[in-house]
């Protein structure tokens, strides 16, 4: 449907190189990337509000690289929502159908119809200055869909809405997706791309440097960059070594990693998930893979219950469910024991960052 | 920092000494003209000629320039271009130029031997000593007023608010016409009034360019040379009062058309 071809963009000192991506039909992508990793320009791009300096941008076969902004027909959606002030709700929703010299009983039809699907019906003779986060998201969406476009872009939709609300504002764009609509999310939150998206582009310095269906993204991150984003806290530089049958890493701290079979370079890069580690208060047989002992440095709270920060040779960021933490008394000078099947070291692209 | 503070008591007195110099003079001006005098001023034919031909040309000469220096605001605030400081550099200049040279180099592009003259002759139209020689006078020193505040309120508009009205179909033209130039109508309004207020106080240029017929600041220093300050004294209040009627008017209406500007689309 929307495919990007070498896309290579100079902005400043900033520089958006050699972009290649396809998005389905259907589909519900979400660019992930920091803020200043180049998603808005991105999106800028593909909107027709800039011009790529090389590269091709084709929607249903058509090379739109160069096609006017307003003949695209792509709708895009401001992070700040760019709703007009000197208009009321119901001339911002109007405003592309004046555009197209509609007539006065179907603007208002129309009108009225998307602003009752976006529930904001109550808002057509307001005034925008005084609205909400999320009601201006509402008629900044309204504003679009009523253009009926054949791909929606969401530049950071979340960011300034209020959390209560974020749920209700998915659920729309989850809706609209399912109706059949093809939408380009971009976002910086890891949740809201996992909640959301069918399929994850993580975006970094001007490059897309992962891209697949959110579990192989965040289950087999290529990077450093892309593990945080998953939440893993746990990196681990290691020469690898074979000892009979048996692959080992060793971590600059000294610590000696099992691995399962396979084949490994020299040296690189490992991550354990936080969540793959399991911690005791005594310790157990020498099966389990991975076992080592150490003292708890830090405890806070996280989402899954509580973070443990152990010093065991190297630091492990250990997340422990409430109810096991509670049953374990641990404190933040115990002696604990931490282990982790094999299958939890996951090496990264050669070591790189 | 406490209120009585020496500080802000040297604020204060400075601050008063400031108000005060330009008070007293215009104070000391009503206070020494009488309702009689003024009554006869009013009644003068002349001087009521003169401060009509003053208002209106001044008007005039604001109006069918904002046609040209709107638009020229909006690029000046959205484009870059080669030399775009010389650009601003030359708008600046009839601020910064003897208004009597001014009056000069406006008298030399519409003399018969200039560039407009010439051309405005072939219509049979002349214009030293006519509203329309007055008018291009007033608008040359004071243009600079009504550019720059439009191009102000230009720049002060987001991008992003032009940039999602193109995408939602809009033409260059209708952007400009429906968000740009409405969310800069204050500054634009701002400009007109101190481009208008500043042509209808022109002297120095428009002296030059017609003494007759005379508009009220001429008419003014006519009286003065000819017959001495008494004489002067009350055309020159009455020109203040209406000038300043007008001002507040002017104020007034570009204060109210930004707040009704608003509501018509809704009916739409």
């Amino acid at each position: 449907m929307l495919k990007l071809e070498n896309i290579s963009k100079k902005l400043g000192d900033f520089t958006l190189s050699g972009i290649s991506m396809e998005i389905r039909e259907g589909e519900y992508y979400v660019l992930l990337g920091r803020s200043g990793s180049g998603k808005t320009q991105l999106l800028e791009l593909i909107a027709g509000l800039n011009e790529a300096d090389s590269g091709k941008i084709w929607l249903d076969d058509e090379d739109i690289t160069f096609k006017k902004i307003q003949d695209r027909n792509i709708g895009l959606v401001f992070q700040d929502y760019a709703i007009f002030p000197n208009l009321i709700v119901f001339g911002n929703i109007a405003y592309s159908l004046h555009c197209r010299k509609t007539d006065k009983p179907t603007v208002k039809k129309e009108v009225t119809r998307i602003a009752k699907e976006l529930n904001i019906s109550h808002l057509l003779n307001r005034f925008t200055h005084n609205l909400s986060g999320g009601e201006l998201q509402r008629v900044a969406l309204a504003r679009t869909l009523i253009t009926s476009p054949r791909l929606l872009l969401l530049d950071e939709p979340l960011a300034s809405i209020d959390a209560s609300l974020k749920d209700d504002i998915k659920r729309t764009f989850r809706q609209l997706n399912r109706k059949g609509l093809t939408i380009i999310h971009v976002t910086h939150d890891y949740s809201e791309a996992v909640s959301l998206a069918t399929r994850i582009g993580v975006i970094h310095n001007g490059r897309v440097i992962q891209e697949g269906l959110p579990d192989d993204v965040f289950g087999k991150p290529a990077n450093r960059f892309v593990a945080r984003y998953a939440g893993i806290r746990n990196f681990f530089r290691v020469r690898f070594s074979k000892e009979g049958l048996s692959w080992k890493a060793e971590s600059d701290g000294k610590l000696a990693f099992n691995l399962t079979e396979g084949s490994y370079p020299e040296e690189g890069l490992i991550i354990i998930k936080n969540s793959a580690i399991s911690i005791y208060n005594a310790e157990l047989p020498r099966d389990t893979g991975n076992c080592f002992k150490g003292v708890v440095k830090d405890i806070s709270p996280c989402e899954q219950g509580m973070e443990l920060l152990v010093e065991a040779g190297e630091l492990f960021y250990v997340d422990v469910p409430m109810n096991d933490f509670k049953k374990l008394q641990i404190t933040d000078t115990s002696d604990v024991w931490i282990s982790f099947p094999s299958e939890a070291c996951i090496v990264l692209n050669g070591g790189s960052v | 920092m406490s209120r009585n503070s020496p500080f802000n008591w040297i604020l204060l007195i400075l601050s008063s000494l400031v108000l005060l110099f330009i008070l007293a003079p215009l104070a000391g001006m009503f206070l020494h003209t009488g309702g009689s005098e003024l009554l006869e001023t009013v009644n003068d034919q002349e001087v009521r000629a003169s401060i009509w031909l003053t208002i209106w040309v001044a008007f005039a000469a604001t109006f069918f320039f904002a046609i040209g220096a709107i638009p020229l605001a909006w690029l000046l605030a959205r484009k870059e271009f080669p030399m775009k400081n010389v650009v601003q550099g030359i708008i600046d200049l009839p601020v910064v130029l003897p208004h009597t040279a001014a009056g000069i180099a406006v008298l030399g592009f519409i003399s018969r031997d200039g560039l407009l003259g010439k051309a405005a002759n072939s219509v049979g139209l002349t214009l030293i000593n006519n509203p329309g020689g007055i008018a291009l006078a007033m608008a040359f020193v004071s243009i600079p007023f009504l550019i720059n505040a439009a191009r102000d309120g230009f720049t002060a508009v987001p991008e992003r608010l032009e940039k999602a009205a193109l995408s939602l179909g809009a033409s260059r033209t209708r952007v400009f016409f429906t968000i740009s130039l409405p969310l800069a109508w204050r500054s634009i309004m701002t400009g007109f009034v101190m481009m208008f207020a500043r042509g209808m106080s022109e002297f120095g240029a428009v002296v030059i360019v017609a003494y007759h017929p005379m508009v009220a600041p001429v008419l003014i220093y006519e009286r003065f040379s000819s017959f001495g300050l008494k004489y002067a004294r009350p055309a020159a209040v009455l020109f203040i009062i209406v000038a300043l009627a007008v001002f507040i008017l002017l104020r007034l209406i570009s204060v109210r058309k930004k707040e009704t500007h608003i509501l018509p689309d809704a009916e739409a």
